[in-house]
């Protein structure tokens, strides 16, 4: 069964600034959603993100996941997240293979499931080649994908992605969101941070824009077209968060 | 468990693939340690086996001066190189110009200076034994001397040394010369030779012993000092890897990724600990082998390992925790690999230096060596001076392991409050 999320009056103070990042955000992905979170630079959507796979605690509010109409537990939600962050988060110094190992490990996996798994993706994203080199020498689009094995190692049932094809050539791009829409397909919910709204578009199901720490638009992305009368995502995105630059 | 193994194996490949860094935590201490005994080996040997090269210019017109050189020469410390034909200034120059350390000249008047003193000891002697009746001396004669130039680059401990040395084979010729006078004063026929050799070589014997438990006799030596110093400097140092390598690891995205999965950093640390504790050992066991095996074979002393072997091995691996857990608190406390490494190497320097690693902590000024007390170093650095010089037993050791294992747990505690309060435990 896929697993459901309810982000409940989020809000979320850093030390080092006057205003809030997150003002009681109120929002919900359903089991099954290929959900955007999308907004212009700063608007919160990282923090966001980090508090719901755990990394950082709400300053109000809660985020709970829910999995037929049950609660699980504080263990069972870390088993079940793979978290993709937008940096490259491995060891460079290691093979691709050698990554999938340790971190499997620390996922609870036994050796035997870790190497069905890895031979398994490493070959669904094109890196058998490469399964012996040290991952600092790959290119961008390696990485990238070497970043994403190692959050879906693990089976998990939500998918986070933080900007997962930032960087990343045309052909990495289109292997990326192929995969995305295959996990989301075999049960994964996914939850997904972008500035390509095309893509987003293409990929997503729901969305919600954030804009200085508030939801400024949450439904169905062809509702959201429907009811702002507009042709596509960023069209709807310029209109609801102005065209001065946000740096 | 199966999460530990994978962890230790993840440590294994990093540190495997740092060939800089590991050729660094080996190859520094070794160079360290080779270059430092040779050095303090080869000033040692010239104070107690190599001899002592002097240039002897000995002018003198009676037979003191040669009797002088003699005895100088006969007690195997000096070699003489003797310029009789140079002057009192031309000595000077010859210092300077050709690089000799030191000379000793001996001027012309030297045996009739030494023989007026002599009988003026005799005279005096004679008249208070009532042997002969005489007013008292209307002046002491002049008294004799020699010159002993020095190079200013010698330390004055060695130049008072070899001077010391000189004076006590002058007061040997010229007692000879009073025995002389003596015999001759009281118009004794028979030769004084059996009594001056009974003066002369009745010397009090000193022996010597460097205190210990086992009785065998071992000796300090360059080696039994800079060996494990040096090891206990290298095991430290590696501050430099490893702090670099947990501020690395805490400020990566993989760090942020561990934060979601069902684990704990603290085993990312005891894996750390565990993998860099070995290396210690290792780096030990390496040292301590050239130690052992090679020294010998280039002419510097052995290292011998005491008899002790669980105290020895108690104090290698409570100093391999200490100097890891110091590392992984400098680590923890470190907001960027610059300021760990930067910090973790002064702060090593600063506390071997304290610790007696360089120079022994007793030369220090008083309060110097109050400080020193506070340095994990020199803890360390008793525990093998326990073990290595005086053969300690586990009750001479009881201080050493105590501070060790009390700051092992301070550094601990440290690195706990600091993942508690970044919440990452």
């Amino acid at each position: 069964m896929s697993v459901g999320i309810v982000i409940d009056r989020v809000s979320y103070q850093y030390s080092n600034e006057v205003e809030q990042t997150l003002k009681s955000v109120q929002l919900s992905v359903l089991p099954g959603d290929i959900f955007g979170l999308l907004g212009p630079n700063g608007a919160g959507k990282t923090t966001l993100m980090s508090i719901m796979v755990g990394i950082m605690k709400p300053t109000t509010g809660s985020v709970s996941f829910y999995e037929d109409n049950r609660r699980p537990g504080r263990q069972e939600i870390r088993e079940a997240i793979g978290y993709i962050p937008q940096d490259h988060a491995f060891y460079p110094e290691l093979t691709p293979a050698q990554n999938l190992a340790y971190f499997g490990a620390m996922y609870n996996m036994d050796g035997r499931r870790i190497r069905k798994r890895t031979d398994e993706l490493l070959a669904l994203l094109g890196l058998s080649d490469v399964a012996g080199r040290k991952v600092g020498a790959f290119s961008g689009g390696m990485k990238r994908r070497v970043n994403l094995a190692i959050g879906i190692l693990h089976e998990p049932k939500v998918i986070f992605l933080d900007e997962p094809t930032v960087g990343v050539d045309v052909q990495s791009r289109h292997a990326i969101v192929s995969f995305l829409k295959e996990l989301n397909r075999a049960g994964a919910t996914i939850v997904y941070t972008s500035h390509h709204l095309a893509e987003a578009e293409e990929l997503c199901n729901r969305i919600a824009m954030i804009d200085h720490g508030r939801v400024i638009a949450f439904d169905h992305v062809s509702s959201l077209l429907k009811t702002n009368n507009s042709k596509d995502l960023q069209s709807l995105f310029l209109s609801l968060t102005g065209l001065s630059y946000r740096d | 468990m199966y999460k530990l193994l994978a962890s230790l194996k993840k440590e294994f490949l990093l540190l495997w693939s740092d060939k800089a860094g590991l050729l660094l935590m080996f190859a520094m201490p070794l160079l360290l340690v080779f270059v430092i005994t040779i050095i303090q080996d080869s000033a040692t040997r010239i104070a107690s086996e190599n001899k002592i090269s002097i240039l002897a210019v000995n002018h003198d017109k009676g037979r003191s001066g040669s009797d002088l050189l003699d005895k100088l020469t006969a007690s195997g410390m000096f070699e003489f190189t003797v310029r009789n034909q140079l002057s009192r200034d031309e000595v000077n120059q010859e210092l300077l110009s050709k690089g000799i350390l030191m000379a000793l000249y001996i001027p012309a008047d030297f045996t009739s200076k030494l023989t007026g003193g002599a009988g003026e000891i005799s005279s005096l002697m004679l008249r208070d034994l009532g042997i002969e009746q005489g007013g008292s001396a209307t002046g002491s004669p002049p008294k004799p001397n020699v010159a002993f130039y020095f190079d200013p680059v010698l330390q004055e401990n060695f130049t008072t040394s070899v001077q010391n040395i000189v004076g006590a084979y002058v007061t040997q010729v010229e007692t000879a010369l009073v025995i002389d006078q003596l015999y001759e004063d009281t118009e004794i026929e028979a030769r004084p030779d059996e009594l001056k050799g009974k003066m002369l070589a009745n010397r009090v014997k000193i022996d010597m012993f460097a205190t210990g438990r086992g009785g065998s006799g071992l000796r300090p030596n360059s080696t039994q000092h800079n060996v494990p110093a040096w090891t206990i400097f290298a095991m430290f140092f590696m501050v430099v890897s490893l702090g670099g390598n947990v501020v690395k690891e805490r400020s990566s995205g993989s760090f942020l990724r561990l934060k979601t999965m069902p684990t704990n950093f603290f085993l990312v640390i005891f894996s750390k600990m565990l993998v860099y504790v070995l290396l210690a050992v290792l780096q030990v066991a390496l040292i301590f082998s050239v130690g052992i095996f090679l020294f010998r074979k280039i002419g510097l002393p052995e290292l011998v390992i005491p008899g002790n072997y669980g105290a020895f091995v108690t104090v290698v691996l409570l100093s391999s925790l200490a100097a890891v857990s110091y590392a992984l608190l400098v680590g923890t406390l470190a907001r960027s690999q610059e300021q760990a490494n930067g910090f973790g190497a002064i702060s090593i320097v600063l506390f071997a230096a304290l610790g007696g690693i360089w120079v022994p902590t007793f030369i220090m000024p008083d309060f110097m060596q109050v400080i020193s007390m506070f340095s994990p170093l020199q803890w360390c650095l008793q525990g093998f001076y326990t073990l290595f010089l005086k053969e300690g037993s586990w009750v001479d050791l009881k201080w050493v392991i105590l501070s060790i294992a009390a700051f092992v747990a301070a550094c601990q505690a440290g690195i706990y409050i600091k993942l508690r309060s970044e919440k990452l435990v």
